[in-house]
């Protein structure tokens, strides 16, 4: 355990400070978040209809964003093979480090999710449901983003193989996320649903993607 | 799983012995028995044989020096015994030595942004390493001096002092290091022998593939040329 909470504190500490914390995924949310109203219109009713999706989906770019980085600067400086004969094994190692990586890349996206809905349009209650339900969405979408990163860690072009990869696998958490905020919206009492949905389906990613890493940089190692 | 190792004894230079560090596991095991053992190896690489029939073994305190020309297959040796790569055929036993396992590669596995005392402080944490020992390796290799100093600012010979101050702090009982001694200069290479022969009168085994000659006494040379010769 104390190996894990000292490979969990590093990770965090390094996707922080070195690979620059939650600036870029921020940045890259709040640049989407701007823009699409730009291109949706200015009908007030279609923005806020609009909205859980947009932001919901301005989220999982900002998750693919910095999917590239996460094991592929592992690979190429050893540290990968180290942790493969570090103890814990390599899933377990994966797990960690993909969780320090959505912390520290991803905490700011459920409060820029509550805001966003406020000013697309939406009340208080569905902004809360689509920020509780991108809360629960980061991780797993992290997650898959971060498989999909380790099936091309050192690969020319992984940013492209991992949109590929990753994208229909984001589809579940995208629709129950989304569901969840237009669920308060619309008043249809569906909204807690959606959100144990958006759990589940993370949980999902958090129990395979793990695995689904190890094995594919296991292969890489190989 | 190192559990009795916090009074760790100090030998007459103020270095952890380490004999505390490896006692649990020669103790398990009979002193004849081999920590690592291979045996009928054939090795290959992007698809080309590189040697076959490669047998050996080493026990406590032993020392394997693999030699060969550039291709001959010495890294690839060392990266199956470490078990991050598959033999074409033969056996590396025991199955288990993962846990007993300290690899230097090509790659010193440094993050540029990490200073070099936060870097040896987590692997001494992951390793469960006895207090005392990330300072004890620091002096081991001289490096006390550039603890604040960032990976990234390092020349390459600090680089792999580094690195082999996180081998030596890990207490693991087989150290597998591929060209140690590349990037070191005259006092490196001395620190680095010492290094060695602590750990190998503790009851460790190194096992260092290399182009130079080390000067590490009595330590068993395999060429690997005359492997690659004879699965030609």
């Amino acid at each position: 355990m104390s190996a894990l909470a000292a490979l969990f504190a590093r990770e965090l500490r390094l996707s922080w400070a070195g690979g620059g914390g939650a600036a870029g995924p921020a940045a890259f949310n709040l640049a989407a978040l701007t823009l699409a109203p730009l291109a949706i219109g200015p009908s007030a009713e279609t923005l806020a209809a609009a909205a859980p999706g947009v932001i919901a989906f301005a989220l999982l770019l900002s998750a693919l964003q910095s999917a590239e980085r996460m094991f592929g600067e592992d690979t190429a400086d050893g540290t990968l093979e180290l942790y493969a004969l570090a103890g814990p094994g390599l899933a377990l190692a994966a797990l960690v480090k993909m969780a320090a990586f959505a912390l520290a890349s991803l905490w700011p996206a459920p409060l820029i999710a509550f805001f966003a809905g406020l000013a697309y349009g939406l009340s208080a209650e569905a902004s809360f449901a689509l920020a509780a339900g991108l809360a629960l969405a980061a991780p797993g979408l992290v997650m898959i983003a971060g498989f999909a990163g380790a099936l091309s860690a050192g690969l020319k072009r992984a940013g492209l193989l991992i949109a590929l990869i990753a994208a229909p696998l984001q589809v579940p958490i995208l629709i129950f996320a989304s569901g969840a905020g237009r669920a308060a919206a619309e008043g249809t009492g569906l909204a807690g649903a959606n959100l144990m949905m958006t759990a589940a389906a993370s949980l999902l990613a958090l129990v395979l993607a793990p695995m689904g890493a190890a094995a594919a940089l296991k292969g890489r190692l190989e | 799983m190192r559990g009795g190792d916090t009074g760790c004894a100090h030998d007459a230079f103020g270095y952890p012995t380490l004999v505390g560090y490896v006692r649990p596991m020669t103790a398990a095991a009979p002193v004849s028995q081999p920590l690592i053992k291979a045996s009928g190896l054939a090795l290959s690489r992007g698809g080309r044989t590189l040697a076959r029939g490669l047998s050996l073994a080493a026990g406590p305190g032993g020392a394997l020096v693999l030699t060969g020309p550039n291709g001959s297959g010495k890294t690839t040796l060392l990266r199956a015994l470490a078990g991050l790569a598959r033999p074409e055929a033969g056996q590396i036993t025991p199955d288990d030595r993962g846990e007993a396992i300290a690899f230097l590669g090509h790659a010193e596995g440094l993050k540029p942004s990490e200073t070099v005392i936060a870097t040896l402080q987590f692997w001494a944490k992951l390793h469960r390493a006895a207090p005392g020992s990330v300072e004890a390796a620091l002096r081991a290799f001289a490096i006390a001096h550039l603890t604040e100093r960032s990976c990234g600012h390092l020349s390459a010979g600090q680089r792999r002092r580094v690195a082999l101050a996180r081998v030596a702090l890990s207490g693991r009982a087989v150290w597998l290091l591929d060209e140690p001694a590349a990037p070191l200069d005259s006092r490196g290479r001395a620190l680095l022998a010492a290094a060695v022969a602590r750990h190998r009168a503790g009851g460790g085994v190194v096992i260092a593939a290399t182009h130079e000659a080390l000067d590490w006494p009595d330590a068993e040379v395999i060429s690997l040329a005359s492997a690659l010769e004879s699965a030609a």
